[in-house]
């Protein structure tokens, strides 16, 4: 027997141990706590691509330029004093003597030259974007084959130690966009020296991406990154070092991290434990909206939903053949243009998404960018254009039309989309295509090497020009998954990232958008909403479409 | 009894390679990859210089780095979080769910071998049939499910406990209760089982007639025979239970390891999957050979080494 109670007396040791182990974290409470979506996934600037990462990459880092947090313009940023040229090719960048790393070390011209230069030879999803400087596309080009390339070409300059100058091939007016956005985040030399690493074959060297933990992190942002529990929370505390220190807001910021339940996190906003939700499920959110029109009295003010900058829609493949050999009907845009005005909009943003997302008949979302306006014919539903189309491309009521698929990523409501849209073209059309879901991580490598027929997609834009949205269709864009090709709309779209004009690049893109959207290889959808909750006693977080939020400005203040 | 673990263990690195290649085959021959995360496309030499940075552009050269890191003791770095190495995730997950299991299995071993027991004794009785009854749904009962329930009813509808919460013992009880649901109803009913069989034995009468107390016949000479079906049984699921729940830890948002196992896979996260797979599998193998061992202690006429030689 007693041998016997040795055993859980013995587990129950081990229990008593392993809490020991497992720790805890708790600290000083937080002035700010929000959740963003999912989890903290890159932190290098050369990498840094989704939205939450960027929204962080703001807090901890700070480019020559900044964002308004209210207006979210470019302003001058770590450089206090930008001269730009005449001909607005030539940026001579002062950088502010107050402006200081996390260990005290003052932000230099050269910070931003090595920051560059590695982010040209580790390239990341936003590189291109460094494209416009001269010479660096013929760096990158040598890099990308292995040949010995020279980084002194490319006219990235150092004047003296707090002086930089960039020259572009051509004007782009958004220019110090880039110049705020990560890709152009300095980088201190110094603390990431124990990290580099340098291949002994090529020469060439490389920084384990572990320089981006706490405590050897360092950032010029207005705040450092002061712990990194992983799965469980991000912290940043006031860089003290920052020029701008009496404008951070709030000290310490709490991002907190759980993946993949919406519930949690509306339960911890719902218990006060959490200030501010920045994705708020669809379900949770249909269900308020849906109470509070029922009864004004349950309607919730700290419910925040807004056009985002960004639509659903879905492309078709336009290459002559599909990838297998087989023919492919929509390479004709009659059958393009048949499906796409076949598809009636409302009854998925009325009974799936249940947002009040508006339904697009336009790709670039209209009055999301100053002085864009659509253009004048969209894809509006039409039932009867979209039979004749289809009878006349040969397959009158759907008669030898092939079996296709519609690709689509599980998850969200992508499913039940799929499903209304197929019942409508079975409908109209008397075209049943078969649905073929697919976990996100094939999804996205099958749309890009064009393995779909027909598939969802979507488009978000990253700065505050229709290029933005127009690039992605250009014949040569890694974007273009499509594959859809127009000289005419290439044409037109080079013609306005040169136009120094407003309004005569404005109406350039515009006539590229017709083009696109009569040639229909895509079928916009609806446009994005952002959702939002924070309560009364938070500032500094605008309602603006780009979704971006500067933590800078962010704070609660006492209500009474 | 020493050449008996001395053999077992010489297997372990044996066993543990085979399962490193059908894993590491398994997570190459998927299609996919950890890189390309958004819906843009990625720049063809940024995806090329992320996979040589991680060894991951041949299969060979996969194979030729990581597994002699492996031996020294390094899962090599994460491919999707960037920045944290397999071992810092391990490191920070597994005392979490370690901590989680051993408490459920704690809770499920105690409860499953009284509620056993007891039945076993007043066997037909009212306490025999509610107990069955409640291990029949422990055991149908979908984690998720209960899960849920125990959230709802004690976090939410009566605010007992914290919603989502981890750092005090106090986040331990309603994810470790829901954790411990399934093997506390099937020990319970193995306990029932061999004990009913070993009530009928001659030697308990004996001990009856000698003028031992029921009680003490009971729990002192029937539990420790009793208990060894339940002692085999509970190898692989402390090694299932110590390694975490993805069901659990994601409805009570604990950081454990068992939300790895499924979000590597999903990720594509190859390094990652192979350092799960591979704390999952010494798990296991350790265990066994504990369990093996402990048969030895509890009853010293069991024979371990009977059959390896």
């Amino acid at each position: 027997m007693g041998r016997l109670l040795l055993i859980p007396i013995v587990l129950l040791a081990m229990l008593v141990a392993s809490m020991f182990w497992s720790g805890r974290s708790e600290g000083e409470p937080a002035d700010f706590v929000f959740f963003d979506r999912g989890d903290v996934r890159n932190l290098d600037p050369n990498r840094m691509s989704w939205m939450e990462d960027i929204r962080l990459g703001y807090g901890i880092f700070e480019g020559l330029y900044a964002l308004d947090p209210q207006t979210l313009n470019a302003v001058p940023g770590t450089a206090g004093r930008i001269d730009i040229s005449p001909d607005g090719t030539v940026y001579t960048f002062h950088i502010r003597p107050n402006a200081g790393w996390t260990n005290g070390d003052p932000v230099l011209a050269e910070d931003f030259v090595f920051a560059w230069n590695r982010m040209m030879d580790q390239p990341g999803d936003y590189t291109y974007l460094l494209d416009f400087i001269v010479g660096a596309k013929a760096y990158r080009a040598a890099v990308a084959e292995g040949k010995p390339a020279d980084f002194s070409a490319v006219k990235i300059e150092v004047l003296d130690s707090r002086t930089l100058r960039v020259t572009l091939e051509h004007p782009v007016p958004y220019f110090p966009d880039i110049c705020a956005f990560p890709p152009t985040f300095p980088l201190n030399r110094r603390s990431m020296e124990r990290f580099r690493k340098v291949d002994p074959h090529t020469g060439r060297e490389t920084y384990d991406n572990s320089f981006v933990r706490p405590p050897h992190f360092v950032t010029n942002g207005p705040y450092r990154l002061a712990s990194w529990e992983f799965k469980k929370r991000v912290r940043l505390v006031a860089n003290e070092h920052y020029w701008d220190r009496a404008n951070v807001k709030s000290r310490v910021i709490d991002r907190l991290i759980i993946e993949d339940n919406k519930l949690g996190e509306f339960l911890r906003y719902e218990t006060g434990v959490v200030d501010w939700l920045s994705d708020v499920d669809t379900n949770i959110a249909a269900e308020l909206l849906a109470r509070g029109r029922r009864n004004p009295l349950l309607k919730r003010d700290d419910l925040k939903v807004f056009p985002a900058f960004g639509t659903y829609f879905y492309s078709f493949n336009c290459l002559p053949k599909f990838k297998d050999g087989r023919d492919n009907p929509f390479k004709d845009l009659r059958v393009r243009r048949a499906f796409a005005l076949a598809v009636d909009k409302q009854p998925i943003v009325e009974t799936i998404t249940r947002m009040g997302e508006r339904i697009a008949d336009h790709y670039v979302p209209p009055g999301s960018l100053p002085g864009y306006l659509p253009p004048e014919r969209g894809l509006v539903h039409n039932p009867s254009e979209a039979r004749r189309l289809l009878a006349e491309a040969g397959f009158p009521g759907g008669r030898g039309f092939p079996p296709l698929k519609l690709l689509f990523n599980t998850g969200s409501r992508h499913g039940e989309v799929a499903q209304q849209i197929r019942r409508q073209w079975r409908d109209k059309l008397g075209v049943t295509l078969e649905l073929e879901p697919v976990e996100s991580a094939i999804f996205s490598e099958r749309l890009h090497n064009q393995e779909y027929d027909i598939a969802r997609a979507s488009w978000f834009g990253d700065y505050r020009d229709v290029s933005t949205f127009a690039d992605k269709f250009l014949a040569n864009s890694d974007n273009n998954d499509a594959k859809w090709v127009n000289p005419e709309y290439d044409r037109l779209c080079y013609a306005a990232a040169r136009e120094q004009d407003h309004a005569a690049r404005m109406e350039l893109y515009r006539r590229a958008e017709q083009i696109l959207l009569d040639e229909a290889p895509l079928i916009p959808i609806y446009y994005y909403v952002n959702t939002f909750m924070f309560r009364e006693n938070v500032r500094g977080i605008p309602l603006d479409p780009r979704n971006m939020v500067v933590l800078k400005a962010v704070h609660k203040v006492k209500t009474p | 009894m020493l050449k008996f673990i001395a053999i077992r263990l010489l297997q372990f690195p044996l066993i543990l390679a085979v399962i490193y290649l059908i894993t590491f085959s398994l997570a190459w021959m998927a299609p996919g990859n950890p890189f390309e995360q958004t819906d843009r496309k990625m720049d063809p030499v940024a995806l090329e210089t992320l996979k040589r940075q991680f060894h991951a552009d041949k299969w060979y050269k996969f194979l030729g780095y990581y597994p002699v890191r492996l031996i020294q003791g390094d899962f090599g770095p994460s491919m999707r979080y960037t920045g944290w190495s397999v071992n810092d995730i391990l490191k920070v997950s597994l005392p979490v769910s370690v901590t989680l299991g051993l408490f459920a299995l704690t809770l499920a071993t105690f409860v499953g071998v009284a509620a056993g027991t007891m039945a076993a004794v007043k066997r037909g009785g009212f306490f025999d049939w509610a107990s069955l009854s409640v291990a029949l749904v422990g055991i149908s009962l979908p984690s998720f499910v209960a899960a849920s329930l125990l959230l709802i009813l004690f976090s939410v509808e009566i605010p007992l406990f914290p919603v989502g919460h981890w750092g005090s013992p106090r986040d331990l009880v309603l994810p470790g209760l829901a954790l411990s649901l399934i093997p506390m109803a099937y020990i319970a009913r193995l306990t029932r089982v061999s004990m009913i069989d070993t009530l009928s034995n001659d030697y308990v009468r004996t001990a009856r007639a000698k003028g031992l107390s029921r009680r003490s016949v009971i729990w002192k000479h029937c539990l420790r025979n009793a208990f060894l079906p339940v002692l085999s049984y509970l190898g692989p699921a402390a090694a299932a239970t110590f390694t975490g729940s993805f069901v659990v830890e994601k409805v009570f948002d604990v950081p454990g390891l068992g939300q790895h196992f499924v979000n590597s896979v999903r990720n594509r996260d190859q390094t990652l999957i192979l350092g799960t797979v591979m704390v999952y599998s010494v798990f296991l193998l350790a265990f066994n050979l504990l369990v093996d061992v402990a048969y030895a202690f509890v009853d010293p006429r069991i024979d371990v080494t009977a059959k390896s030689e």
